[in-house]
């Protein structure tokens, strides 16, 4: 299963997303996929050390789905924090 | 309305001091995520899915215009101008960053306000009746008690780390408007034999996975010594509680697993053996509290308002608002005004930061700078004069806060759910604002009469689901989100927990199958006076089984509770 990692941005509190480089991104479309569970180990490596520098809490990998070669959440959940919004 | 003294501002300022400091070395790397949760968590500031949620305490769900404006000012600068009135009379701010915190403290401490114990395995805010002081069947006011049990409980040394929350209401009137039997403990005043007041205490009440209705521990426990008698409580289950299993660690399983009696032996050998006098609140003490809460002086006005009669007669909207939002007051000439945050299609208990300022307003100007939060997620103005309410009418009208559904079926209760809340299953809101649309009507949602419908995104309860006449429950099946219905519950003198009626639905399924029970309900009741509840319990689920699933499938074995989930 592919999957990206995501955590919670230290100061504001918004849902990021590990990308290229080990930066943190608002846009899920732009975060790295890991696809084996070594790749993700790495991603999972990249974001704990994000956690030790302040920049992130709460991080975690959650499975996704490529729908036109992007990252799309397979879960509600994770649906509605890319979208940075409620649905209503 | 009770004011702090000197002790409470500097007590107030020195914790909201200790967070900044708190919080700026969290930022600077000096602190854990791991150390500072629980140090964060004390001062009512969550992670939830989109931002940090601050929770602050609205102490009996008691405001005044000028903490009120403070809210508004706080949604207006660190949010997205709106907070959301909760289900404990509290106000949750959804998008705030973790270093404007402090600010916030800081604001709210300038309006004798905090956000303490919104969070933690502490005893959180004390609910109570939001009409306290101005109810006709009011025994005794049960705010006095509510602040002696809010300053009692602030900080108390030995219950600061409980093996769960712990939550009390407290109502002085013969009607249950605070829900006590769904708390964990429910505190009623009360008239002993010689006229003197006392409380009757429940016990072990809550919703969450496991929901029970409290059971009595104590017929009367005079007032003057109540607070040595819940220190004997606290400690039993402090003691015995379930620290290994968090779903098992309330006092209603407590309470539930002892047995009523071996608990209540067992309070009583406790309060037996405690210095009561170290304890209990001196009366002097009781009579400063108390005298923060003295009944105001309202000149006494007529019953009937010529003017008010006018616009009744012609302006249906208004002569349906008086009907549905407003209620005798205990003084001659007055009137309760509720004002509802539930318009169909917006979400439920969201303020704007226009209109809190617009209550704010109307409450400086008319309602002697009184407003009460409701566990329904409205506000109170307790006091108006019933001259005044074609004026306060239109204010409201301004605000879009005229809307006529208190405690119809669209004055509904909801969680925040699946679109900001980390712990849920589902989303609330918008299934909450799918039925409220369907009963938009105003004429059709009175003609159903009163209806609790409560909306939960998850087991923890939040939207009170358990105690809803229909309840809603939104729950993951193989990763969607669907809806289980229970009917029935109450959270009132009748409290019940409500029954599921049977296998959950998707979504899109949820506002149709409202409505099927609410037509099921329109053929079968006797007359109007028959209420949603009342004819639940006279014929039970089966005939809304067989609306909602069909003749033939309302007795088949795939209906089974068990199978819905």
């Amino acid at each position: 299963m592919t999957s990206v990692v995501t955590a919670n941005d230290l100061r504001s509190g918004a849902a990021v997303y590990l990308s290229q480089g080990g930066v943190w991104v608002a846009d899920l479309d732009r975060a790295s996929v890991a696809t084996s569970a070594a790749d993700r180990q790495q991603l999972e490596a990249l974001a704990l050390a994000a956690v030790e520098r302040n920049e992130v809490t709460a991080v975690y990998a959650f499975d996704v789905a490529i729908v036109d070669g992007k990252p799309t959440p397979t879960s509600v959940r994770e649906r509605i924090r890319s979208a940075h919004a409620p649905t209503f | 309305m009770y004011r702090y003294d000197e002790f409470d501002h500097g007590f107030v300022a020195e914790r909201s001091r200790q967070f900044r400091d708190q919080v700026e070395r969290r930022l600077a790397g000096a602190l854990t995520e791991e150390q500072f949760k629980p140090l964060r968590l004390q001062n009512g500031l969550y992670l939830q899915l989109h931002a940090y949620m601050l929770r602050v305490a609205i102490p009996y769900g008691v405001l005044s215009a000028r903490q009120l404006r403070k809210l508004a000012f706080i949604a207006r600068k660190w949010d997205r101008n709106f907070g959301h009135f909760t289900t404990r009379q509290n106000i949750q701010f959804n998008w705030i960053k973790l270093e404007d915190a402090p600010d916030i403290l800081n604001a709210l401490a300038e309006v004798e306000m905090h956000a303490i114990q919104t969070s933690g395995n502490c005893i959180r805010n004390v609910t109570a009746d939001p009409y306290a002081g101005v109810a006709i069947d009011e025994i005794e006011d049960p705010r006095i008690w509510a602040e002696v049990l809010r300053q009692w409980s602030t900080i108390h040394p030995e219950f600061t780390f409980l093996p769960r929350k712990f939550k009390f209401a407290v109502t002085g009137a013969a009607e249950d408007r605070a829900a006590i039997l769904f708390h964990d403990v429910g505190l009623k005043i009360v008239k002993g034999v010689n006229g003197a007041t006392g409380f009757r205490v429940y016990a072990g009440g809550g919703q969450g996975r496991t929901p029970y209705v409290a059971q009595e521990l104590a017929p009367f426990v005079p007032t003057a010594r109540i607070l040595s008698y819940l220190e004997a409580l606290m400690r039993v289950y402090n003691l015995h509680g379930r620290r290994d299993n968090i779903y098992k660690a309330r006092i209603k399983i407590l309470v539930n697993a002892l047995g009523i009696d071996e608990f209540r032996t067992q309070v009583e050998a406790e309060w037996e053996r405690l210095d009561k006098s170290a304890i209990d609140l001196p009366a002097a003490e009781f009579e400063r509290i108390a005298a923060y809460f003295q009944p105001k002086h309202l000149p006494p006005h007529p019953h009937k308002d010529p003017h008010i009669e006018q616009r009744r007669s012609i302006d249906l909207s208004f002569a349906r608002w008086l009907r549905t939002n407003v209620l005798p007051h205990r003084a001659p000439g007055y009137a309760i005004v509720n004002i509802s945050f539930k318009e169909p299609g917006k979400v439920p208990g969201d303020a704007t930061a226009e209109q809190m300022e617009q209550v704010a307003t109307l409450a400086e100007r008319y309602g002697h700078d009184e407003i009460r939060v409701t566990y329904q997620q409205n506000l109170v103005l307790p006091t108006i004069a019933i001259a005044d309410l074609s004026r306060v009418y239109d204010g409201l009208v301004q605000a879009g806060l005229h809307t006529a559904n208190t405690e119809l079926i669209t004055d509904i209760i909801a969680c925040p759910g699946l679109d900001y809340c980390n712990l849920a299953n589902a989303r609330s809101i918008g299934i909450a604002q799918e039925i409220a649309k369907r009963f938009a009507e105003p004429e059709a949602a009175e003609a159903i009469g009163p209806l609790r419908l409560n909306i939960s995104g998850c087991i923890n309860a939040c939207g009170h689901h358990h105690a809803g006449n229909i309840g809603i429950l939104g729950v993951d099946k193989k990763g969607t989100e669907h809806y289980q219905i229970t009917l029935g519950g109450s959270p009132k003198d009748d409290a019940a927990i409500g029954d599921i009626v049977g296998p959950s639905f998707p979504a899109q399924d949820v506002p149709g199958a409202v409505e099927v029970i609410i037509a099921t309900y329109l053929k079968l009741r006797r007359d109007p006076s028959e209420t949603f509840v009342a004819l639940y319990r006279r014929l039970g689920k089966t005939p809304f089984r067989e609306a909602l699933y069909g003749l033939d499938r309302a007795t088949a074995a795939d209906l089974s509770e068990d199978a819905n989930v």
